[in-house]
């Protein structure tokens, strides 16, 4: 066994070694070719579901939020679980984007854009929640500070309108950091096609991408700037979401660790979403060598850190709890876990906290059917998190007097089919119209893109596995 | 005109102006210079110095300038006429898209009425004639619209409080499905032929001689049973049948064979040290509740240094007074009277009087107490009571128990010395007493034999409420003439040929007369609102026929008056003054005493007792209630909506079975029961309500009319169909039922979650633990006036010390309430009022199911104790206008805001109701508009006409979207600022008072400024008892309560589970 302390290789993050040529062709491939009967069957399923959605929400904007299941005590449910969901799953995407890149890690490359994209995505149908919730949505404007006449201004103290300004300052900076990468793959797309519209439309979005030395000079420096600016968002975004639990005065919500474990939640979250879709993207696709079982491991591990994370602060309120020696605090948790709604405070913690610990085994990391079925265990586990937090600290408060059960309506679950049907078709028509990996940084991480002493030849000769 | 002759226009102009400046400088006959010395000149006026232009330099704003513009005289396109013609347009189209809540004109008075100043309420004195209590009323007007009925403050017995019923029956008036005109058949007809047909066949029946059947409910009104007998008079074939479903004809009948008169003397609750009520909610559901609960909570009270009293309730349902019980003995109704018989005999051995059963073993109260496993320190305490104080204790029997058992009670109070608790003064007044059974029989026999010919419903509904042993509606149906005289429509007018739509108790004239001393007056607080006729009127009309007019009976009374009761009142004043002034203050004071007021109890009614004996079988009892009465109150929704007292269910009546009996019979709540007793059988679903005796189910009366509207019809079950028409023991309790489980289920709804109250050691007690009720007893509050203070249940710092964070001082006056939980019974008039004054939207049953009541003041209800024997706590809970609102810094729009004088504000304008306030409120008062709940209800009944008019105009109707919650009766407060302003004073907080307030008839709520340190509120708040909900929480309520104190001698329960 030949050992070389000199230096250690990362493991290849594209197999194979695709030309340049190549890795144009697989990735920009969806976008030039006539969709197929999958992705029409896929859309059609996703754009049915964004319908039932409508069709609740027109409802409910006609006779009001009292479809729902909503009531006195439990005056948020389905509306602001899915809301802090959505916003959750949004997190993996910066988090990749942004964090891993300033990091350097480069194997984010394979499954950032579309991390980036899905979190676009996932904060607009979140974005969505907080405006339909409101009784009164057409006066939603009221949350925003405008100048007015009867110097009516918003309650700065409202964790509702830190909301506002998060939500929206998040989603501004994710979009520009998104549109930012794009602009030298859609130069090499308006290279690449030959329709008149779609070449005009490719040579706007491009703004005259040439890719010189200077634009690659800009280019990376306001992708790192935009990075430095993501990355606080990662924290802050759902820190202030968590505030609008924490703020309060409810036990159950009034934690002050709230803020990291939501943060914790959140990247958990946003990790099970992404790998939910990429798995079955690089199958569709055809780009398993792109993004490959390498990356899927390295996510599989960032999931067992968080949803540790997250077990650990799951543990740590019913310890803070009964630290506290607050009779009240006390009772809300024992209730969490044994009341009423037990049911889903388990379902919550045997898949965000006990099957996420299956990823301790190198086999199931690499096995994608497990990898599969956890990651969507983990998008339930989350959801169902949200709805422990708020339904059940809301269904039995301080007063036993008004302690109330929570029953879902139809409108609420066609709603939340609604917003997942916005989620996958966004996502659909971004997978058919946009290159769903980054073209112009695959080419950089690439199987000799790298620069080497080696002439081709010979680097072609090497093994890489014997130099381990 | 183009614009190239504009502009020529315009040069014309300035040349002219120019000419004319030139012509005036000259005549001036000035020259330059002379008077320019500085030699700039800005016109020839200034060159040649023109007065004019000096003065017009001085005053630099010449008047015309800052005359508003006449655009009749611009031209076509000038500035001004351009932004005048902008502006008027805008307003144009701003009128044009109109408010969404903005429907209707306000058009203000060409000639202003007498009396009547927009914006300002008027209040008229009448009395109620919802049942037959007859309480004073006031009634508040607006712009001639009554929106308000309160006790009138003046009259003895109510003294300004009313039941929820009386304060709910304002929406009866405005029930949009009143009858509009005479019915003949469902088809309209005119006034003239429903008289002349009507007429005729009174005629006729007098000739033929057959009978003249008139229905009505019992006859309050001295001047309607003179009417009555002239009637008689006029028609000598006519018979008054009386009957109510409600009434104390056997306590009354009892004290006739005991006492030997007719007349009942008043009970002094007040002077008694000891209650001992049996089977009998005088607090709530009982006739009188109004007096008993101020005389019964006047020696409840922590500020007056009186000694409390005892109450002890033996009972076999849970009732109101039960749970407010210092000692509670379970026991099944109908063993009542043997353990009265055997109180009795204890007390008749102890004192040594002869004639009495001997002292048996198999009659004492050991045994007694052994057979029946009662509570023993209940009854030893209430015997070494009896004891104690006799003379100064009372024992009551309920209504509805047999007029043995009230013979028996009368016989016990005798021996105990107890009947120096009678008013020697005050005795109740009978115009014409109840119909017997008897008597409906031979009715019925008359109508089905063809005896008589007319029927005449006077106001009432003997189809649905007579016993169906009766067969009232068949024999109705053959008898040739049937007359309804009602506001709506009911089970009787369904099958009646006429039906004759009569005015609402707020349209009528009318006097009453319950106690000996006063009257009573009616007068109407608005002008007939359809082609409708006062009952009496419609009688006072067919006894002598002529043209009619509204004014008949008016006169009639007066008339009566000036005859029979004018001249008894001894009054110096003329009759007119002293019509006037009666009508003024609802009440005359007569001097008058009771006839022959000593009596000894007749030995021989003695015979007649003691022999109700236990049977093994099922007791139905069957109750009164707070919501819909007899049946009458049904198409009241906001009655239906308001939650039972004890087990808080709305909407529905129900078989309530004790936790024993249901296991027994394998039921759950929700399940069905089929009960039979006798031939009569009906299913009821089940309530498992802790603290029933065992074998004994409680169902109220008055539900499932099957023609009450749409509001009211099909609601809940007709236990109407288990009365007997000549029952055993009384027509309310049945003590031969057989009871089986039924099949299916049904659900009942309630606004309170009911939890075990003993199976789960996390909810046990958890209103002590949590700090929300506070109580003790009696004795330990003798011993040490802090001892609730002191032991604070999180052992944090006490109320407002320190304050978390620095906030608004509040210098001037500040609200705050208190809440005496000694005095509140729980009984629900409070929030009635609150509905009446707030303008409450109803939700119905399936807007409770949901959670979404929205009633703005609710009253909380905690049992501790043991399933079989809880004690209950009630505890309104309102908004709490918290210093430290935790709904207040979450709204992100500041709909919710604190105001200088310590109130939490609802800004309805600006909410978009993100529900974050309500979800943040330790207290969960805030409700929330989650439909346009006047649309939702019943296909929008709420917004119709005249419904509508109910209205408290000083009140916002909240829309759909909306939070909201009490306000402390802002609008009062307003009135008092308004006031204080007017009268250059401060404002006075004891000038203001709330809806809820108005209403206790406890007197447990107090309101009014916190920084008054002489002020009730604050002497409340002050107490050694005073304490607020969660104060461990830091939200610095405004209202506070006064915690509960039990009167009993030992440890209160929850101490041992401490």
């Amino acid at each position: 066994m030949s050992f070389d302390a000199t230096y250690t290789r990362e493991l290849p993050l594209v197999d194979g070694k695709s030309s340049f040529k190549e890795l144009d062709d697989v990735i920009a491939k969806p976008t030039e070719t006539k969709p197929t009967l999958k992705w029409w069957i896929a859309i059609g399923i996703s754009s049915t579901a964004l319908l039932i959605g409508a069709t609740c929400l027109g409802l409910t904007f006609w006779y009001g939020v009292g479809l729902w299941g909503n009531n006195q005590p439990v005056g948020w449910a389905f509306d602001i679980i899915n809301f802090v969901f959505w916003i959750g799953i949004g997190h993996a995407g910066t988090l990749i984007s942004a964090i891993l890149f300033l990091f350097r890690q480069k194997w984010r490359t394979g499954i950032a854009r579309f991390a980036e994209a899905m979190t676009i995505f996932a904060v607009m149908t979140a974005g969505i929640f907080p405006l339909i919730h409101t009784g009164r949505p057409w006066l939603d404007g009221y949350l925003l500070p405008y100048p007015n006449q009867h110097n009516l201004w918003v309650n700065f103290t409202s964790p509702l309108l830190w909301d506002v300004f998060a939500v929206s300052t998040y989603f501004t900076v994710s979009f520009v950091f998104w549109y930012i990468g794009l602009i030298p793959d859609f130069a090499i797309l308006r290279d690449r096609t030959k329709s008149g519209i779609k070449k005009a439309a490719y040579t706007i979005f491009s703004l005259g991408w040439r890719g010189s030395n200077r634009h690659w000079q800009h280019y990376e420096r306001v992708y790192l700037i935009l990075a430095g600016l993501s990355t606080p968002l990662v924290l802050s975004v759902h820190t202030i979401v968590s505030f609008d639990f924490a703020v309060s005065v409810i036990p159950g919500w009034h934690t002050t660790i709230f803020p990291p474990y939501f943060v914790a939640g959140a990247i958990f979250s946003g990790f099970g979403m992404v790998s939910t879709v990429l798995i079955i993207v690089r199958k569709v696709f055809d780009m398993e060598h792109i993004i490959t079982v390498n990356t899927l491991e390295k996510m599989n591990k960032i999931l067992l850190a968080t949803g540790t994370m997250v077990g650990y602060a799951y543990s740590m309120e019913f310890f803070i709890a009964w630290y506290s020696g607050n009779p009240i605090e006390q009772f809300t948790f024992i209730n969490r876990a044994f009341g009423p709604y037990a049911w889903a405070y388990w379902i919550m913690f045997s898949c965000n906290v006990f099957f996420p610990q299956l990823f301790w085994f190198k086999k199931i990391r690499r096995n994608i059917p497990i990898t599969f079925v956890l990651v969507l265990l983990v998008n339930v586990g989350m959801w169902f998190e949200r709805y422990v937090i708020i339904v059940t600290s809301l269904t039995r408060d301080y007063l036993p007097s008004s302690w109330g059960m929570y029953f879902p309506t139809m409108y609420d679950f066609g709603i939340l089919l609604g917003s997942f049907g916005l989620f996958f078709t966004l996502t659909l028509l971004f997978a058919k119209t946009l290159p769903v990996v980054s073209i112009s940084e695959i080419k950089a991480v690439t199987e000799g893109a790298q620069p080497t002493h080696l002439d081709r030849k010979e680097e072609e000769q090497i093994d890489y596995r014997t130099v381990f | 005109m183009c614009a190239e002759e504009k502009a020529m226009d315009r040069t014309e102009d300035m040349k002219k102006d120019i000419t004319k400046d030139t012509d005036g400088a000259l005549k001036s006959g000035n020259t330059a210079s002379e008077q320019n010395e500085n030699g700039y000149w800005r016109s020839f006026k200034e060159l040649y110095n023109d007065p004019s232009f000096s003065k017009a330099v001085k005053n630099e704003f010449s008047p015309e300038a800052l005359k508003a513009p006449d655009v009749s005289k611009m031209t076509a396109l000038n500035r001004r006429r351009f932004l005048a013609l902008m502006g008027a347009g805008a307003a144009v189209a701003a009128a044009g898209c109109n408010n969404y809540q903005d429907k209707g004109v306000i058009v203000p008075y060409n000639q202003k009425p007498e009396e009547v100043t927009l914006g300002l309420p008027n209040y008229y004195a009448s009395t109620c004639s919802g049942c037959e209590s007859a309480c004073g009323i006031l009634v508040k007007t607006r712009e001639g619209r009554p929106i308000k009925i309160d006790g009138n403050p003046d009259h003895p017995v109510n003294k300004g409080k009313l039941c929820a019923k009386g304060q709910a029956g304002i929406m009866n008036m405005y029930n949009p499905e009143r009858f509009r005109d005479p019915m003949l058949s469902k088809t309209q007809i005119n006034w003239a032929d429903a008289d002349k047909k009507v007429v005729d066949a009174l005629k006729a029946a007098t000739a033929a001689g057959k009978e003249i059947a008139i229905v009505t409910h019992k006859i309050v009104s001295p001047t309607a049973k003179k009417l009555f007998d002239e009637f008689k008079l006029a028609y000598p074939t006519t018979k008054v049948y009386s009957y109510e479903v409600f009434s104390d004809t056997a306590r009354k009948n009892a004290w006739m064979k005991s006492y030997g008169k007719p007349s009942m003397p008043v009970l002094q609750l007040d002077k008694a040290k000891v209650i001992v009520a049996l089977e009998s909610d005088f607090l709530s559901t009982e006739h009188n509740m109004l007096e008993y609960t101020r005389l019964f909570t006047q020696n409840r009270d922590v500020m007056s240094g009186r000694e409390f009293n005892r109450l002890y309730a033996v009972e076999g349902a849970a009732t109101v007074t039960g749970m407010n019980a210092d000692y509670r003995i379970r026991l099944r109704t109908d063993a009542i009277e043997e353990f009265v018989m055997c109180l009795v005999v204890e007390f008749a051995a102890k004192k040594k009087l002869s004639g009495f059963p001997a002292n048996l073993s198999s009659n004492t109260l050991d045994h007694f107490r052994t057979k029946y496993a009662l509570n023993e320190t209940a009854v030893k305490n209430l015997v070494a009571d009896l004891d104690k104080y006799q003379g100064e204790a009372i024992v009551y029997a309920g209504d509805k128990l047999p007029e043995s058992t009230h013979i028996a009670v009368n016989l016990l109070n005798d021996i105990l010395g107890n009947t120096k608790l009678y008013s020697q003064e005050i005795e109740s007044v009978d115009q014409m007493p109840l119909s017997a059974p008897e008597e409906l029989g031979s009715l019925v026999s008359a109508m089905n034999s063809g005896n008589a010919a007319v029927v005449i419903h006077y106001d009432t509904n003997p189809v649905y409420n007579l016993s169906p042993e009766y067969g009232y509606a068949d024999a109705l149906r053959k008898v040739p003439l049937t007359v309804t005289l009602t506001e709506q429509v009911t089970e009787t007018s369904e099958l009646s040929q006429y039906v004759l739509p009569i005015h609402n108790q707020l349209e009528c004239w009318g006097d009453f007369k319950t106690r000996t001393g006063f009257y009573s007056m009616q007068q109407p607080i608005i002008a007939p609102l359809y082609n409708t006729r006062q009952k009496e009127a419609i009688i006072l009309n067919w006894k002598e026929p002529k043209e009619f007019n509204e004014n008949l009976y008016k006169d009639y009374l007066s008339a009566n008056w000036e005859k029979s009761m004018y001249p008894a009142t001894g009054t110096a004043a003329s009759f007119k003054k002293f019509w006037n002034s009666a009508l003024h203050d609802g009440v005359v004071y007569v001097n008058e005493k009771p006839e022959g007021t000593a009596a000894t109890f007749n030995a021989e009614a003695m015979a007649s007792t003691g022999k109700v004996r236990a049977s093994n079988d099922y007791v139905v009892l069957l109750q009164s209630n707070n919501n819909v009465g007899d049946g009458r109150f049904a198409s009241n929704g906001w009655l239906q909506e308001l939650p039972n007292p004890i087990t808080k269910l709305v909407w529905d009546n129900y078989a309530a079975l004790s936790v024993q009996s249901a296991a027994e019979l394998g039921v759950n709540t929700n399940d069905i029961i089929d009960i039979s007793i006798g031939n009569r059988r009906q299913s009821f679903p089940v309530f498992i309500q802790p603290g029933l005796a065992d074998k004994v189910i409680e169902i109220s009366l008055g539900y499932c009319r099957t023609a009450a509207g749409i509001v009211g019809t099909g609601i809940g079950v007709n236990a109407n169909v288990l009365i007997a028409k000549s029952p055993a023991l009384s027509d309310r309790i049945y003590n031969d039922a057989k009871v089986s489980k039924g099949s299916g289920t049904y659900e009942l709804i309630s606004t309170q979650e009911h939890y075990p109250i003993d199976s789960d050691p996390l909810l046990k007690d958890i209103q002590f633990r949590r700090g929300i009720i506070r109580e003790g007893t009696v004795e330990e509050f003798k011993k040490n006036p802090g001892f609730l203070k002191h032991e604070s249940h999180l052992e944090m710092d006490p109320i407002n010390k320190p304050q978390p964070y620095a906030t608004t001082e509040y210098t001037g006056y500040k609200w705050g309430m208190s809440i005496d939980l000694n005095k509140c019974t729980g009984c629900g008039a409070c929030v009635t009022a609150c509905n009446v004054e707030n303008n409450i939207p109803i939700v119905g049953k399936d807007g409770v199911k949901a959670n979404r009541e929205m009633m703005w003041l609710r009253i909380d209800r905690y049992y501790y104790g043991t399933p079989d024997a809880p004690s209950a706590n009630f505890q309104p809970m309102l908004c709490q206008h918290c210093d430290y609102a935790p709904c207040e810094n979450v709204c992100p729009v500041a709909a919710t805001t604190h105001s200088t004088d310590g109130l939490n504000g609802m800004t309805y304008n600006r909410c978009v109701g993100t529900r974050y306030c309500s979800n943040n409120c330790p207290y969960k008062v805030r409700r929330f508009n989650y439909f346009d709940w006047r649309d939702r209800f019943r296909d929008s009944f709420q917004y119709e006409e005249p419904l509508d008019q109910m209205a408290n105009p000083e009140v916002t109707v909240r829309s759909r979207g909306v939070m909201e919650k009490c306000t402390f009766c802002l609008q009062r407060i307003m009135k008092e600022r308004q006031d204080a302003i007017a009268e250059n004073r401060n404002v006075e907080g004891s000038n203001v008072t709330t809806a809820c307030q108005d209403a206790c008839p406890a007197y447990a709520i107090e309101f009014g400024n916190v920084n008054d340190k002489g002020s009730t509120v604050t002497k409340y708040r002050e107490h050694p008892l005073g304490y607020s909900v969660l104060e461990e929480i830091k939200v610095m309520p405004n209202v506070t309560y006064i915690a509960k104190l039990r009167n009993i001698n030992e440890e209160l329960h929850k101490k041992e589970s401490h």
